[in-house]
């Protein structure tokens, strides 16, 4: 969730909606984190380790399109707390890896496959029973528990352009295509951020407009 | 209102229910007075007891009920006004052939609109932006079925003419299901189609007269264990889709409910499987999000308003719910179960199958003919029996042979051998050599080993007795190519001399071997690996599933003397994983190659490559994916100069066949099964079990050669082994007898190399 490796903090753009008078930004806690980052070693051990996940997934894609999602990631790792930096040859021998990590790995494959993909940031409402599960299940990780806050997560995926201008919205931890129709119950998803590279118009993913690296409610 | 009646059949609620408790739900809603009965032939189906019903016309089972009266019946009380909405595709089906001309009240397609909806074909779908996945009846030749479930990678489904679905696949399962099938439905008619995979969706419409009333797009967001909605959402359904639609139905002048099974690819290309003539199951679903289909549908007929009601959710979900028993429809007893069985063996119960067995409408529409743009039903491109086979054949005296007999078809090996050869010169090009080679476990007779030499091909050997074999033959050592895991079996036999390639099996053979290179022990022009890539059950090859294994692999290979050139081994029976499949892990070991390289600094200079290919599937058009097959290496691999095809049982299969007496005609039994016995069995065919053999027959008038075609006659070796079966659902010609010979042909790979001796004292 913490993003390594990061040299510069970019304050990110904001779009809030007003609700009853107030400003309610459910991303604020984390407006300003970047996706997370799998680091190299610059030695042949990352590189091992690189190669090794864009082989595989071509060998688990088993002849499907491209645009079909990398479940085998989620099936070869569990979903769980990861501390940073994490390297490559680190990253492929965790049994357990968290949801920025997975999703850094799902937009490796992507690019690689050739698809357009773009790092996505969430944030998702749960309820307080389940963050609070999830603080007692990361806690002999020692990763950062900063992306809990109430019943509110920060979460990761991918954006995969699917036609020119149109996305699909991949949760690499979860296996499955996130819907874009607007929610609002448990495991909805309120908010979202994609990165890409500046110039980039905005992108259609269902019926919202997603303006390019900017925090924007979606429920 | 009062007077609204409303007939609705189908009230099977299992976990894989009918619709008819779900549109008596709906229609309750929007019809709060109406009289609603429910229709059903088995109180054992528990829709009976559902709440919404105000009375329950209650048949006696399909397989009892007089189907006349039932007509007469059904028509009075159309003729009264009421409406009747089956939700039954048997009874739709015979409805529309009992009332030709149909009924104002009866809301269900005629019988020309179903044949335009008929599975696998859906004629009736041109102009919708799906396609259809591929199909073909199961009237074709066994051959022609293994050859269709191999294209698809066995990724296939056998489908009965009206209901059911079953994975097959292996080709045991498929003859299994073939027979449960056909006895349940009493036909050969089914088909078998092609998997999609992908995410199923839905869209529900109703229409009267041609009219389109209203339609909803439902994705499943849940499923139950046959992969039947439990869950889902609805949303309307997008005018890429209605607008078509709505032009099909007028030209189908339909009139009822109906539901478009879909999937959608990852691709985003929707795939049609069925065109089902009702409502689905899951109608209610609809209706909780605002969509009550059935209302609409007699508010169409009837005039009388429907009740607005606004949708509760746009999801919708099913739990499991006890309700009370209705006193008049007591619980019948459990039927005792069958001796040795296990449970009670409670499927159909209003007797849907002998319904099925009773229809008067030939099943002509299931399978469709001819192309529908996107599916097929014919595959004309296989020639079922070689010319060759039958001069091969011809110069042979069958009748005095010592059976059973092994035959070899010399014109046709020879055939085979030289078309190999001739395709690896054609692809030879000034930077890169493509051999063939010839696995000696395939068949080691030594007639195909020396059409081997002959050929230009190498010898592949398994093990240092099979290395000697192939040096008797003439072949040198250095034409010679060690591969899988026990090829050190018997090292006192090792030659002195040099190889041309060894594949190890293992970084541990790997590392053994290198060094034995290096200190002189062994000699080897190329020592390289065999892979095993992840996603595949194979026991052979370095498994590169894990990255620990990977960084071993090229840690190992980095060391490799630079004297040594490496070469890397991909083997994989494509007749078991599939020919797509074969060729997706081609590609991907060409990009492990590729990653290998890029890691090591060296250089993959010999591939070696090997199929387990059909004759067909690798010669098919010319060869033209093997051509694409090579010259995309230069695409991955640099530095390959030698390429060597390893076609193994394509060369082999077709060369020889077994002749077969007939010990034994029994007369046919129940349902005109019958049984022979021949003097072959499983010990000389032991691959029987995993592919069909072309069986011929002599014609006593004419003295051709005949290929059996299906029938009902089962194969039996002479062994009593219960499993001894070497054909099923053959065709035995009316004039044959005792004493004559049947020969089994393409059993000169494992059939001939694994056969042993069983039963002869």
């Amino acid at each position: 969730m913490y993003s390594d490796a990061v040299s510069e903090i970019s304050e990110a753009t904001v779009l809030s909606v007003r609700t009853n008078g107030r400003q309610t930004c459910v991303f604020d806690t984390w407006k300003d984190w970047h996706p997370s980052n799998i680091s190299h070693h610059s030695k042949l051990c990352c590189e091992i380790a690189r190669q090794w996940i864009t082989s595989t997934d071509f060998s688990c894609r088993a002849g499907g399109d491209v645009l079909a999602g990398p479940r085998w990631l989620r099936n070869t790792f569990k979903w769980g707390g990861t501390t940073y930096p994490i390297y490559w040859c680190d990253a492929v021998r965790k049994h357990n890896l968290d949801c920025g990590t997975l999703a850094a790995l799902a937009h490796e494959v992507f690019t690689m496959r050739g698809v357009k993909s773009f790092r996505a940031q969430f944030v998702q409402r749960f309820s307080r029973l389940a963050t609070e599960s999830w603080r007692h299940s990361w806690k002999s990780s020692g990763a950062s528990m900063q992306w809990v806050n109430g019943a509110l997560i920060y979460h990761e995926g991918c954006g995969v352009e699917i036609r020119t201008g149109e996305i699909k919205v991949w949760d690499a931890s979860a296996g499955w295509w996130i819907d874009p129709r607007p929610g609002d119950g448990y495991g909805a998803l309120l908010a979202l951020r994609l990165s890409a590279p500046s110039g980039t118009p905005d992108l259609t993913w269902g019926d919202h407009a997603i303006r390019p690296n900017t925090w924007q409610n979606i429920a | 209102m009062k007077d609204l009646t409303i007939y609705v059949s189908g009230l099977y609620s299992g976990t894989n229910p009918q619709p008819g408790v779900g549109i008596s739900r709906s229609l309750r809603q929007g019809f709060p007075g109406a009289k609603i009965i429910g229709v059903e032939y088995s109180n054992r189906c528990s829709g009976i007891h559902w709440q919404d019903f105000d009375d329950i016309w209650l048949q006696r089972p399909w397989d009892e009920l007089d189907l006349d009266a039932h007509a007469r019946e059904i028509k009075k009380v159309l003729d009264s006004g009421a409406y009747w909405i089956s939700s039954i595709d048997l009874e739709i089906m015979w409805l529309a052939d009992r009332l030709p001309e149909g009924h104002r009240n009866l809301l269900a397609p005629s019988m020309s609109a179903l044949l335009k909806v008929g599975k696998p074909a859906i004629p009736a779908h041109d102009g919708l932006p799906v396609k259809i996945p591929t199909f073909v009846t199961t009237e074709l030749s066994d051959w022609e079925l293994h050859a269709f479930c191999r294209e698809h990678d066995w990724k296939v489904w056998l489908k009965g003419p009206y209901y059911e679905a079953v994975r097959t696949p292996t080709w045991g399962d498929l003859q299994h299901y073939r027979q449960v099938l056909t006895s349940a439905w009493n036909t050969e008619k089914l088909f078998l189609q092609s998997h999609v995979t992908g995410y199923e969706e839905s869209v529900m419409l109703c229409a009267y007269r041609g009219e389109l009333i209203d339609a909803v797009q439902m994705r499943k967001r849940d499923l139950t264990e046959l992969n039947k909605t439990w869950a889902g959402d609805s949303s309307p359904v997008p005018d890429e889709l209605l607008t078509p639609l709505r032009k099909i139905i007028r030209d189908l002048n339909w009139t009822g409910g109906a539901e478009l099974e879909m999937v959608r690819d990852a691709a985003d290309q929707r795939w049609l499987l069925e065109w089902n003539p009702r409502f689905p199951a899951w109608v209610h679903g609809a209706t909780i999000t605002g969509n009550n289909l059935p209302a609409l549908l007699i508010e169409a007929a009837s005039g009388v308003r429907a009740a607005t009601v606004l949708p509760e959710a746009v999801e919708f979900t099913r739990v499991v719910l006890e309700i009370p028993v209705l006193p008049e429809f007591p619980l019948s007893p459990l039927p005792e179960p069958l001796g040795g069985a296990i449970g009670h063996s409670m499927k159909h119960p209003s007797g849907l199958l002998q319904f099925a067995q009773r229809l008067t409408t030939p099943i002509t529409h299931s399978n469709g003919n001819g192309s529908n743009g996107n599916g097929t039903t014919q595959r004309s491109e296989l020639n079922p029996i070689p010319e060759t086979f039958i001069y091969d054949l011809n110069r042979v005296d069958v009748e005095n042979l010592q059976t059973p007999a092994s035959i070899f078809f010399e014109s046709t090996a020879a055939g085979y051998f030289r078309n190999a050869a001739k395709l690896a010169a054609d692809l030879t090009r000034p930077e890169l050599k493509v051999s063939g080679a010839y696995s000696i476990k395939t068949n080691p007779d030594e007639r195909l080993i020396r059409l081997a030499l002959e050929s230009g091909f190498f010898a592949e050997a398994i093990s240092l007795l099979e290395v000697k074999k192939a040096l008797a033959v003439g072949f040198r050592p250095d034409q010679v190519i060690l591969n899988g895991p026990a090829k050190w079996w018997r090292r006192e036999t090792l030659p002195d001399a040099e190889f041309y390639s060894v594949f190890c099996d293992s970084i541990e053979e790997l590392e053994r071997v290198s060094a034995e290179v290096a200190s002189g022990g062994m000699r080897t022009r190329f020592l390289g690996v065999r892979l095993r890539t992840p996603a595949i059950a194979s026991r052979f090859g370095i498994p590169i599933d894990t990255p620990e294994v990977f960084e071993r692999l090229v840690n190992a290979v980095g060391k490799l003397s630079r004297e040594t050139k490496f070469g890397v081994h991909f083997h994989m029976a494509s007749s078991r994983v599939g020919v797509q499949h074969w060729w997706h892990l081609y590609e991907s070991m060409l990009r492990w190659c590729g990653s290998i390289e890029a890691l090591t600094g060296r250089l993959v200079e010999v591939l070696d490559i090997g199929g387990g290919w059909f004759p067909e599937d690798i010669g098919r058009n010319n060869a033209a994916r093997y051509r694409r097959a090579v010259a995309m290496i230069p695409e991955f691999l640099s530095g390959v100069r030698q390429v060597i095809s390893e076609p193994g049982k394509a060369l082999a299969q077709p060369s020889m066949a077994l002749a077969m007496q007939i010990l034994e005609i029994r007369p046919a039994g129940v349902g005109g099964y019958s049984e022979v016995i021949m003097d072959g069995s499983i010990a000389e065919l032991p691959m029987c079990f995993y592919y069909p053999h072309r069986i011929l027959a002599k014609d006593d008038t004419s003295g051709d050669w005949h290929a059996l075609g299906r029938g009902k006659t089962m194969l039996l070796g002479r062994l009593c082994m219960e499993h001894d079966i070497v054909a099923s659902n053959v065709e035995l010609p009316k004039a044959a007898r005792e004493g004559d010979i049947l020969v089994f042909c393409d059993a000169g790979a494992y059939d001939r190399s694994m056969s042993y001796v069983f039963g002869c004292g």
